[in-house]
């Protein structure tokens, strides 16, 4: 149940990765970065589960998940929230400047 | 206390900032100034305490297994002294020429500060994360400060490049949570030496690849010569000169601690990779007709540099990469302010536009040609001092590649930096056709930049003639045992 977990994160890890590389369309781009993003924390989530662990809320009996990684998600979440906010506001400055989203016709973005 | 204050006080500046503004709506280059010297200072202090007296303050009185811990020991100080002094001639220059007018760009200036001395002083991988992400962030968006197609286009570039080696970075910080179960520094560099081998070679690779993407090294460097190039002069000086070295330290931290005893193909990685941003670097800069961006490729030259001293894991390889670390700050920062400069009085970047400067601004020429000296590496100036130093420690560490690597790359930068320069002196033809270039714009003066550019080409020669003291070279060599002796890193935090 968890190795599927990780296997699904990596596969998607790799999927985000390969549509950045690949793809010449800005918003597969940043489609690209947020599944990356969304793969990483997936994998962050997953480490924290105990097999028949109960939920970390405070008047709990028996053994809780790990809650940390719950922290660390958050955090990694508000980060990548305004990765992805600034990149799409840079994206619409260039929309507004060449009327297009494809790489192949924006100039100075090679070499 | 002195460390908290060190990443306080530069975030406070940056969160006031925006509010004198909503108040007064105008900002008094005063004030900006006024922040500044404090953020400045106490960056400073936090460098004297880290420098003679190690100390580590844990957040909130938490314990370092589970709360932050923030550290500063003798490579901390030596970096936290040169973002200050970098930032603060960065500031200096945006205040001469903006005044106190865009609070945008001091709230963004203030922010990237802060984050910088988190990221020098933090003893926690996770917190190492968060900081070098808010520095990102703020790095960002002052490259694309002008608004520019090209600022907008090099911001983005950035943004997707910079952002994929943050996710590389979390990801790595993921698998050594997995692995381990913390995430302080000095817990996780006796916690790694006992887990499985597959294990540790996905978290170097993870980690290595992302601040190598974070640092601009030959095969991923694409965002560095656009972000470098089309940011403002005080940005370009700003990201060069001091960024970058930020992001040298992460890596430095990270390899010394985690993978010195543990896995040394990292270092060889390292090596190869710093070898390969000397020589592309270089030939790229070759081919390059805008200033700022040959400026900007001499940066990736310049790194590799950096990179294949720290490759060669010894104390005396992290002190030379250090060295020139510092160096490559007082001469890129002078450069590009030089350069940004001259380039905004004639109206072009270009090379071949760049004539006739010796006959009008004579003064700054020679500062461009000490820099370049010192750059290129002849002899007396610091610049040949770091680079003999990286040569025999690498030389020491087994291999003579790198070193050979190294000699041809200073004869390429030779010839690039001796064409600006023959451009400079060249009389150019503005001036013979009655129409001389300097009478429809007239010079501005720019006193504050030339003082620094100035003292940075005279702490040029300074440095370079001080690397033969011996009481230099102690210091230079103790931050080097500093980095590599990561048992007393792991006392100095745990208290053992």
């Amino acid at each position: 149940m968890i190795l599927l977990s990780y296997a699904t994160a990596i596969i998607i890890f790799c999927i985000g990765l390969y549509t950045i590389m690949v793809r010449r369309n800005l918003f597969k781009t940043v489609l690209g970065l947020a599944l990356m993003e969304s793969a990483v924390l997936l994998i962050i989530v997953s480490s924290g589960y105990i097999p028949g662990g109960v939920p970390p809320i405070a008047p709990f009996s028996g053994q809780a998940v790990n809650p940390l990684p719950h922290a660390f998600t958050l955090t990694a979440i508000v980060i990548g929230a305004s990765d992805i906010a600034l990149a799409l506001a840079f994206i619409v400055k260039l929309h507004r400047h060449y009327r297009t989203v494809d790489l192949d016709r924006i100039r100075g973005l090679r070499g | 206390m002195t460390l908290v204050l060190a990443i306080m006080l530069p975030l406070l500046s940056a969160f006031l900032i925006p509010f004198f503004h909503l108040a007064r709506k105008t900002l008094s280059a005063g004030l900006i100034s006024i922040m500044g010297l404090a953020s400045i200072s106490a960056a400073l202090a936090a460098a004297y305490t880290g420098w003679y007296s190690p100390a580590v303050s844990l957040m909130g009185g938490w314990a370092p297994d589970i709360g932050i811990a923030l550290v500063g020991d003798r490579l901390s100080s030596a970096f936290l002294l040169l973002t200050s002094i970098g930032s603060g001639a960065a500031l200096a220059c945006a205040l001469e020429k903006f005044g106190g007018g865009p609070w945008r760009f001091y709230a963004l200036f203030f922010l990237l500060l802060g984050s910088m001395n988190g990221i020098l002083l933090t003893g926690d991988l996770f917190n190492l994360f968060v900081f070098y992400e808010i520095f990102s962030v703020a790095a960002y968006l002052l490259v694309a400060f002008s608004m520019s197609w090209q600022a907008l286009e090099a911001g983005l570039k950035y943004l997707v490049l910079g952002t994929i080696g943050a996710l590389f970075i979390l990801l790595g910080t993921a698998f050594t949570f997995m692995a381990t179960g913390v995430l302080n520094m000095a817990l996780l560099a006796e916690a790694l030496a006992s887990i499985p081998r597959e294990t540790l070679t996905a978290i170097s690779a993870c980690l290595v690849l992302g601040l190598t993407i974070k640092t601009g090294a030959f095969p991923v460097h694409f965002w560095l010569p656009d972000a470098h190039s089309s940011a403002q002069t005080a940005v370009s000086a700003l990201l060069s000169g001091v960024l970058i070295k930020v992001s040298i330290y992460a890596l430095m931290r990270v390899c010394y601690i985690f993978f010195l005893g543990t896995n040394g193909t990292v270092f060889l990685a390292i090596t190869v990779t710093g070898s390969l941003s000397v020589l592309g670097g270089h030939l790229m800069a070759l081919r390059q007709d805008d200033i700022k961006r040959l400026l900007a490729y001499s940066t990736v030259a310049q790194i590799g540099y950096i990179l294949i001293g720290i490759g060669c894991a010894s104390a005396a390889g992290a002190a030379a990469a250090v060295f020139h670390a510092f160096n490559h700050m007082l001469m890129k920062m002078g450069l590009f302010i030089t350069a940004g400069n001259l380039s905004e009085e004639k109206g072009t970047r270009e090379i071949c536009g760049l004539t006739g400067l010796w006959k009008s601004h004579p003064v700054w020429v020679a500062v461009f040609a000490v820099l370049s000296a010192a750059i290129v590496g002849i002899p007396p100036l610091n610049g040949f001092m770091s680079k003999w130093f990286i040569i025999l420690s690498s030389a020491g560490a087994g291999t003579v590649i790198p070193a050979l690597v190294i000699a041809a790359g200073t004869v390429i930068s030779a010839a690039y930096y001796l064409r600006i320069l023959s451009a400079f002196i060249s009389p150019g033809e503005g001036s013979s056709s009655g129409l001389p270039p300097s009478v429809p714009r007239k010079p501005r003066r720019r006193s504050i930049s030339f003082a620094i550019v100035g003292s940075f080409a005279l702490l040029c020669l300074v440095l370079g003639v001080m690397a033969f003291s011996p009481f230099f070279r102690e210091c230079f060599s103790s931050i080097g045992q500093t980095a590599v002796d990561v048992e007393a890193y792991v006392g100095l935090v745990t208290g053992r």
